[in-house]
């Protein structure tokens, strides 16, 4: 049983159609990438598998269970993650304090826990800082851990926003261009911690424009043009697909 | 006599529009929430009574001078308290800033006069007309007239003139404005400029229709103005002229035959109504977050 | 924590209340006290403010509303139903809630801007209304003669009096806000202002904590109305304008926002700021409004804000 699928997922905005028709799935412990030319609908894609849009036909499943159109916090409760193309770390807190924010759904605390009982309530709190300081500790950011997240550089702030999806501890990770803006070397860094994070078992599905990147860690890619599933296939298949080389090329020629 | 309840409900309509404009194309652009709006045409205002009923001007200048006035406070206010904060992160930030504006503003027309209500002069001698068999005051009409012809006036001016179809480039999109050569900050200053100048007309045209000019009549203005554009939908010219006449006609056709003392309460009630159902308001688009 | 800033910590708290226990009978100026009252009834609305606007960042100008609520609550309960405080104080508090929770129900749908205008709308009606049910909220007088409360036995009249109550409920407010603020709640809260997208891809229900922050707030206005209510024996509309709101504001703004313990500091510069001031009353709104500008343009955070509010 794949861990997420999709069936036959529709998104119209106004007269455009960001989704057509998309049927997907993602197994279990594998890293699928997704490439496409600007607007084929990446984006609105990983919008929709994260509950920020809700499809206006079709479904989502999730470990069998149906969860289309369910609220965003709804989805990240059931264990699915996601960082964003235009990084959205929260600039002015803290190190810390973002991860912990990260992991807001597996902090056991309620209102009553935190009145009635605050020793209990101190003692989760100190679990969930634990844990997410562990995180921390993977990446090399313990120490930096009280510093403003806007303070950190850029690539260590997209690692900060990959730590944070991971606070929540899901079981898929979405990933919506992770390398935007990278060097080479960062790059390479972040692949490394990629297949390193799939290893330890969580699922990866990762959107990106970087040939190089994306060609290097995922085993399966799936191609969107215009809204639709265009190809779907290994790496090297995808590589020497004379459609896939035209509809990338095929916007050169017209600009 | 339900005829001139509609009349004057209509050129109240007017008015309300008129002192709608401002505020709505400052939110519109920038986001903003010009509470000082009221009271800065209210002084205005206040100012065009003391020149009239008490310096004795020509009614022609004294106006002139007032709105002239009213739109340099606007834009001053603008400068000096808003204009730094444009690209603050919390949007709310300068909407407090804005409350003080208006409470500077309202503190300062109270030491000059006070908070009773003073009697403005009529403007229009009263006059009546027999229409169809009823007899109805032309006043309301001279004044809807009046204020008809600023609204269109200006809409010429937005649509027609270079200054105005820079205000409206700037309406759509500040940074693309700007890369286009557009002096953003002059243009932003017209608009404070122009929409304070046109309250402080309509504030007029009001004042001299019910002969009554008071300190309070700023934040209701404020109001008027907020619940206006809210009705008829933020930024388009449309929208705040359905507003703007919704909001007159139905206020004035409940005070007269429902009650006055619970207009203002009717004001808000009509505003909290609309907002729970569509904020957006009747011509407005509903905006998508871009992501 | 090590245990050394722990004991330290709790030194702290215990000389500090230790001083404030002792204060009224070093300084034995009535007039004093009651300065302090006033500050430790605006702290008291202040704190449920910063909460809603500080650490949430919704902006509500409908604040006095509550404020309002509980203190016509207590008035009422206590000269026509011969309600004792206690009863009446609980009263206050989880009708201000309640409103409190009606008002934050349209946060789901109404953006912040318009949200904005809702609680002026709402600030507004709720003042108009006491003025014209007369039956029911006295009118424009109010409501007057509200009997001396009683707690236990103790019969609170005297500033000194008033000044422990007051004491007390505000060490209330502040320990059980800094016990929501220190927890996941105060970081939803944060989230939510800071990001209000990014916070619900977090796995934060945004729509029931903007209800909650709300609901939580206006709690305590309602409490610091009630004390309202008992401290000047009256209650009238013309406590409850928009301009109270404001004042409210402005508090938590030049305290800092997101930051409880700056609360402190903002309402006494402030109230320092208006007694200073209350030689000319007629220049009263004219230095709020000054300082309200002021202040966001020069030092948006305020004295001990988060340092989101920097420029």
């Amino acid at each position: 049983m794949a861990l997420l699928e999709t069936d036959r997922l529709w998104k119209k905005f106004g007269g455009v159609t960001a989704v057509q028709d998309i049927a997907l799935s993602i197994e279990k412990g594998e890293i699928l990438g997704m490439i496409g030319p600007n607007g084929s609908g990446k984006t609105s894609f990983i919008n929709l598998l994260s509950g920020i849009y809700r499809p206006d036909k079709g479904n989502i499943t999730f470990i069998g269970e149906d969860i289309t159109g369910l609220p965003a916090y709804h989805i990240t409760k059931k264990g699915i993650a996601r960082t964003f193309q235009n990084l959205r770390v929260f600039p002015n807190i803290s190190v810390l304090d973002n991860l912990l924010i990260g992991r807001h759904c597996r902090v056991n605390n309620s209102l009553a826990n935190i009145y009635l009982n605050p020793f209990l309530s101190r003692k989760r709190e100190k679990e969930a800082e634990d844990r997410v300081i562990e995180l921390l500790d993977w990446v090399h950011l313990a120490d930096r851990r009280k510093e403003l997240a806007k303070n950190l550089p850029y690539g260590e702030q997209r690692l900060l926003e990959i730590c944070r999806a991971l606070a929540s501890e899901p079981q898929l990770v979405l990933l919506d261009e992770p390398c935007a803006g990278m060097n080479p070397v960062e790059m390479d860094t972040l692949a490394a911690f990629l297949k390193n994070l799939r290893d330890r078992g969580t699922t990866l599905f990762i959107i990106e424009h970087n040939m190089r990147f994306i060609m290097s860690i995922a085993e399966r890619i799936v191609v969107l043009d215009a809204g639709t599933k265009f190809r779907e296939g290994s790496p090297v298949q995808i590589q020497n697909d004379k459609e896939v080389q035209r509809i990338y090329l095929g916007e050169e020629e017209d600009a | 006599m339900f005829i001139d309840v509609l009349i004057v409900g209509i050129m109240v309509g007017a008015i309300y529009t008129l002192v709608t404009i401002g505020y709505s194309m400052v939110y519109g652009m920038l986001k903003l929430m010009n509470f000082a709006h009221g009271d800065v045409y209210i002084f205005g205002t206040l100012l065009c009574y003391t020149l009239l009923a008490q310096a004795h001007l020509p009614p022609l200048l004294g106006i002139l001078i007032a709105a002239l006035a009213g739109g340099i406070l606007a834009s001053m206010v603008e400068f000096f308290a808003y204009r730094r904060l444009r690209a603050a992160q919390h949007r709310m930030i300068s909407m407090i800033t804005a409350l003080g504006a208006a409470y500077v503003i309202q503190n300062a027309s109270e030491l000059r006069w006070g908070s009773q209500v003073l009697p403005f002069p009529s403007l229009f001698p009263s006059q009546l007309v027999t229409v169809l068999g009823h007899q109805i005051s032309v006043t309301p009409i001279i004044t809807l007239a009046i204020a008809v012809f600023f609204i269109v006036a200006f809409n010429l001016f937005l649509n027609h003139h270079k200054m105005g179809k820079a205000i409206l480039c700037v309406s759509q999109d500040i940074p693309t404005s700007s890369l286009m050569g557009i002096p953003i900050n002059r243009i932003i200053s017209m608009v404070y400029f122009l929409g304070g100048m046109m309250g402080v007309v309509g504030g007029i045209l009001y004042s001299a229709s019910y002969n009554a000019i008071s300190l309070g009549m700023g934040f209701r203005g404020t109001i008027v103005a907020f619940t206006a554009a809210v009705i008829g939908g933020i930024g388009s010219m449309s929208g705040t002229l359905i507003g703007g006449m919704i909001l007159g006609i139905s206020e004035n056709i409940i005070s007269v035959y429902v009650s006055s003392s619970y207009r203002d309460s009717i004001m808000f009630l009509v505003l909290i109504v609309i907002l729970l159902i569509k904020p957006t308001g009747i011509m407005g688009k509903v905006e998508q977050d871009k992501l | 924590m090590t245990l050394r800033i722990k004991k330290n910590r709790l030194l702290l708290y215990a000389g500090l209340l230790a001083c404030a226990i002792v204060l009224p009978f070093v300084v034995r100026d009535p007039y004093f006290i009651g300065m302090v009252n006033f500050i430790i009834i605006y702290s008291i609305l202040c704190l449920g403010l910063n909460l809603i606007l500080g650490y949430t960042g919704l902006l509500s100008l409908g604040h006095a509303a509550f404020y309002g609520i509980g203190a016509y609550a207590t008035a009422i309960l206590m000269t026509k139903h011969g309600f004792s405080f206690l009863p009446s104080l609980i009263v206050s508090g989880l009708l201000a809630l309640f409103f409190g929770f009606l008002l934050g129900l349209p946060t789901r749908k109404v953006r912040g801007d318009y949200f904005c205008l809702l609680t002026i709308a709402f600030g507004e009606i709720f003042r108009l209304v006491t003025q014209a049910w007369i039956n029911f909220t006295g009118g424009a007088m109010g409501i007057v003669g509200i009997p001396i409360p009683e707690l236990a036995g103790w019969k609170i009249q005297t500033e000194i009096d008033f000044y422990f109550l007051g004491l007390g409920l505000l060490g209330f407010t502040y320990g059980t806000l800094h016990l929501l603020t220190e927890s996941k709640f105060g970081r939803a809260f944060v989230a939510i202002r800071e990001d209000e997208l990014a916070a619900s891809v977090m796995g934060i229900n945004t729509p029931m904590y903007k209800i909650l922050t709300f609901s939580i707030g206006s709690l305590y206005a309602g409490i610091a109305g009630s004390y309202l209510a008992v401290y000047q024996t009256t209650v009238t509309p013309s406590n409850f304008r928009l301009e109270e709101s404001c004042l409210m504001i402005i508090m938590v703004i030049v305290g800092g926002m997101g930051n409880l313990a700056a609360t402190f500091l903002g309402v006494s510069v402030m109230a320092v700021a208006i007694e200073f001031f209350r030689p000319v009353p007629e220049y009263r709104l004219l230095i709020i409004g000054l300082i309200m500008i002021l202040v966001l343009l020069f030092r948006p955070q305020g004295l001990l804000g988060a340092s989101a509010f920097k420029d």
